[in-house]
């Protein structure tokens, strides 16, 4: 059956009927709902109207009389009544009408979803949904929006100034703006975002004006602490989630980064203050606070470093006002000592910043270490912290040191001293000292504790290598190896007792490159060490036939009787001391000159020698003139009436002071390393820049010293007249190997 | 061999002084070894190949040899030659005062406004021999660093007794000109 043909005016007219209808209820009048004929009718007035032939086809008609509804709707009604309030009750109004224009798009799309099904795809036009939305948008809410941004900023400041506000009133209001979008965030961001931010920016920026004056730093820091929460607290109540990263990034930026410096700098409770009042929790807010800002912690790590490094300065200062004020050989001793344990307690503290209050964090860690290497570094009183670290431990191992603390301590002490060697760019130098006083302990039976030197020894090798502690490690080892050679040259004595010299025999033997070097002088011996002497390289070659024996007479010592008139005492003393006593066996007085040629020792050695017997403690030799120095003129005697009420004493020969050497020994050491740096490094890479050569030398030396670059120049040019290297013939900033 | 007696006679036949910064372009040619000695074959190749076969010809070259001096490059390999030309044989420097002789001789010719303060230098500082490092790295700092030092580069690989000199010139206060004020050298 042929359906009859509706006029587009006539179909409209069923429409228009609906229509009003449906304003009707959304104006919220009393009107009953939607019938399901009602809605078929509707519904079907427009398929008809659509599924006509042409030209009675009048699917663009209506589509545009669709829009037409919204158009007329909005112009009437929804606009003016928006316009006509203000402030918050605009906004409720505004999002009333938002709401039942949602209602009426819904209810009139479904009317003419006919539409939506072949003419808006064929015709390649918006949905009939987002025709609605669009209507809105272009109708209603470009004319409202700047309004209602003002009222809802308006609203956010009241809340940031304390007053309580409708919350769900602006999330709802917002809801708009996002919606409008029509699924892209840029309507929100440009019709809301930006402004808020901007508002929220003066806002923010006049607050840190006021409170930077008149808070202190921990009370600004709880303030802004409080403000970003706040924050953060908005945002999930009504703001869009995407606000909250540039919001908290605006908060910060006024609050936080544009007032750090005044922030931490402040004169009484910034940074520097709360680190010296030891304000733990204000610190770990300033962390907290920062730590999110790229870059935040910068001046931060930047105060706590000048902050230790201060500290550390004046630790170093005060030992040497107090050097100087002392004047004495032996105070300085314990001054440095002093200062060491405060190296390690200002270290325990800090560290303990770090990984508390600042969460381990690198930049904290290298600010410690940077702040380290300033002071760590200085010269205190002459000696160099190399020098004052290696008798710190010498002063802890050693037996009758100053110190007294239970094994555990020493260890814990031990350890917290190789950490502070990290920061001391004369590792070598240090080492060498090591080597020398370790030396002294161990052939002089001063070391305390041997698990104590193995165990310092240990960490040395962890934190600085194997190369660092090989000699040591060999030293220690030399020493066990000689008792047990001991008890074999016993044993040997014993099958051959024609050969026995009839003394007391101990001999350490040492292998040379573990030990420092000592001089080893042409001491006369007196003859019944001679013969001792050929005794024991008897003894030796039946071990070994390969190796020479160097003997080093200035380390060793003696006990030799002294049979004064009053009693007899025993005398604990060194071989060369020795050797001078027992000359006058033979002499009753002797010149210094005498003695001198019949010992063969120089003048440095020899007034000490000398000065340790006739003008020390003990007088076992009288001089004349009875002055309190050594001349060559002055003659000595035997002091037959000397007594003591010990029966045994000890005359201590006091060691000549190393440092000079020392130093010297480090320094020639460290051309060597250098030479082979440079060879090393060029061989590997054939041709190499001048700056580069320089930097990798630094890196790889880094470990041990910091080499001076003038010192790397000059090698560099002593390797090119040695033609080891040369330097390129058309760029004279780079050297080629030579093979 | 011609020894310094017979380069004496030479000299009066070509008429050239034998101090006369030529003979060291003559030698260069010849590549002699060592400076006032010729070997046979220094002297006989050396002729040869700058096409000498009588002094008038000796005489006409002369010039010409002069003018090499001019050349960059030439006035390079010349001045490094003269290195080892001056040096003892054996000796891996070169003796300071030799050295000095001839840096006198050489910037003579090339114009280098610091050469005295240079040469005071060594003698108030250094009062050592010279290493062929140095000298060659000398040209090179005669020729690229303006005499104020103003592009002198610290970082540079330059050899360390230039850089001593720089700091010395420093300490002294040297102008835009390249003068100086060094009380210490009264």
């Amino acid at each position: 059956m042929e359906r009859k043909t509706i006029d587009l005016d006539q179909g409209w007219a069923h429409m228009q009927s609906g229509i009003a209808k449906l304003k009707r209820i959304l104006e919220g009048l009393q009107e009953p709902q939607f019938s399901s004929e009602e809605y078929m009718m509707m519904y079907t007035t427009i398929y008809n109207l659509c599924t006509q032939k042409p030209p009675s086809d009048y699917s663009q008609q209506l589509y545009d009389k669709y829009y037409g509804c919204f158009d007329e709707y909005i112009r009437t009604k929804v606009l003016s009544a928006v316009r006509d309030k203000h402030d918050e009750f605009m906004l409720r109004e505004l999002v009333q009408r938002w709401s039942n224009h949602k209602v009426f798009v819904r209810w009139l799309s479904r009317f003419f979803h006919y539409l939506d099904r072949y003419y808006v795809p064929r015709a390649s036009v918006p949905s009939l949904n987002a025709v609605g939305l669009s209507a809105f948008r272009d109708l209603a809410y470009t004319e409202v929006r700047a309004n209602a941004r003002k009222a809802v900023i308006d609203l956010i400041y009241k809340e940031r100034e304390g007053e309580q506000i409708d919350r769900s009133l602006l999330k709802n209001v917002l809801d708009i703006f996002v919606a409008i979008g029509m699924g892209e965030i840029v309507q929100y961001e440009e019709d809301f975002e930006v402004q808020m931010l901007e508002d929220t920016t003066s806002y923010y920026k006049s607050k840190a004006t006021i409170w930077i004056e008149s808070d202190s730093c921990p009370d600004y820091m709880i303030k802004a602490e409080d403000c970003l929460k706040r924050e953060r607290e908005r945002v999930s109540h009504y703001l869009h989630a995407s606000t909250e990263q540039k919001l908290v990034e605006t908060v910060q930026h006024e609050l936080l980064v544009n007032r750090a410096n005044q922030l931490l700098e402040k004169e009484h409770s910034g940074c520097r203050a709360l680190l010296r009042d030891d304000k733990v929790d204000d610190l770990s807010r300033m962390y907290r606070l920062y730590h999110k800002i790229p870059k935040g912690l910068d001046p931060v790590a930047n105060l706590f470093k000048q902050h230790i490094t201060d500290e550390g300065t004046a630790l170093v200062q005060l030992a040497e006002e107090s050097a100087s004020n002392q004047k004495t050989t032996s105070g300085s001793g314990s001054q440095d000592h002093v200062l060491v344990r405060k190296f390690i307690e200002l270290h325990d503290k800090y560290m303990t910043y770090v990984n508390n209050c600042f969460m381990n964090h690198t930049l904290f860690h290298k600010a410690l270490k940077d702040a380290f290497e300033v002071f760590c570094n200085k010269t205190v009183a002459g000696s160099s912290s190399a020098e004052l670290l290696s008798s710190f431990c010498d002063n802890i191992l050693k037996k009758g040191g100053s110190e007294k603390m239970s094994d555990e301590a020493i260890e814990d002490t031990l350890e917290k001293v190789v950490k502070l060697l990290a920061y001391i760019s004369d590792k070598d130098l240090f080492a060498e000292f090591y080597r020398k006083k370790l030396g002294r302990r161990l052939l002089f039976d001063r070391s305390g504790n041997d698990d104590h030197e193995k165990c310092i020894l240990t960490r040395l090798k962890q934190q600085c290598g194997g190369q660092f502690t090989s000699k040591m490690e060999g030293m220690v080892v030399d020493l066990t190896l000689a008792r047990d050679n001991q008890l074999k040259f016993q044993e040997y004595l014993n099958e051959n007792s024609y050969v026995n010299p009839g003394i007391d025999l101990t001999v350490t033997v040492l292998t040379t490159g573990f030990w420092p070097s000592y001089k080893s002088g042409d001491l006369n011996l007196p003859s019944e060490m001679v013969k001792c002497v050929e005794v024991f390289k008897g003894f030796y070659e039946t071990m070994t036939k390969h190796r020479k024996l160097t003997w080093i007479y200035s380390l060793g010592s003696c006990n030799i009787i002294g049979k004064f008139n009053p009693k007899t005492i025993e005398l604990i003393v060194s071989t060369y001391q020795a050797a001078a006593l027992l000359l006058f066996n033979n002499a009753d007085k002797l010149s210094y000159s005498e003695i001198m040629t019949q010992l063969n020792l120089n003048n440095e050695d020899l007034v000490r020698l000398l000065h340790s017997l006739s003008c020390a403690k003990y007088k076992i030799l009288l001089k004349e003139p009875n002055t309190k120095t050594i001349s060559p003129k002055d003659s000595f005697e035997f002091n037959s009436k000397f007594t003591d009420k010990m029966r045994r004493i000890k005359i201590p020969l006091p060691p000549v002071d190393e440092r000079k050497k020392v130093i010297e020994d480090v320094y020639q050491d460290r051309r060597y390393a250098i030479d082979a740096a440079i060879v090393r490094i060029m061989k590997s890479r054939k041709v190499l820049g001048h700056q580069q050569l320089v930097s990798e030398c630094v890196e790889q030396l880094g470990r041990m010293f910091k080499p001076d670059i003038k010192a790397i120049k000059k090698r560099i040019e002593d390797l090119i007249s040695r033609d080891y290297l040369e330097r390129d013939q058309d760029n004279p900033n780079t050297f080629k190997y030579l093979a | 061999m011609i020894f310094a007696d017979g380069i004496t006679l030479l000299c009066n036949d070509i008429q050239v002084d034998p101090q006369d910064i030529v003979m060291l372009v003559l030698s260069w040619h010849m590549k002699a070894g060592t400076m006032c000695e010729f070997s046979k074959k220094e002297f006989t190749e050396g002729l040869q190949s700058l096409g000498i076969d009588s002094l008038d010809k000796f005489r006409e070259k002369i010039p010409s040899m002069r003018s090499e001096l001019k050349d960059e490059q030439k006035f390079r390999e010349i001045y490094n030659f003269a290195f080892g030309w001056a040096k003892e044989k054996g000796q891996k420097s070169l003796a300071l005062d030799t050295a000095i002789g001839m840096w006198q001789l050489l910037f003579a010719e090339k114009q280098w406004p610091l050469v005295d303060h240079w040469c005071q230098f060594l003698q108030a500082r250094h009062n050592k021999a010279i290493s062929r490092d140095t000298w060659s790295q000398l040209l090179e700092f005669a020729k690229t660093v303006s005499s104020n030092l103003s592009d002198y580069d610290a970082e540079g690989a330059w050899p360390y007794l230039i850089d001593e000199f720089v700091d010395y010139l420093k300490e002294n206060g040297v102008n835009q000109h390249g003068q100086i004020n060094d009380s210490s050298l009264n």
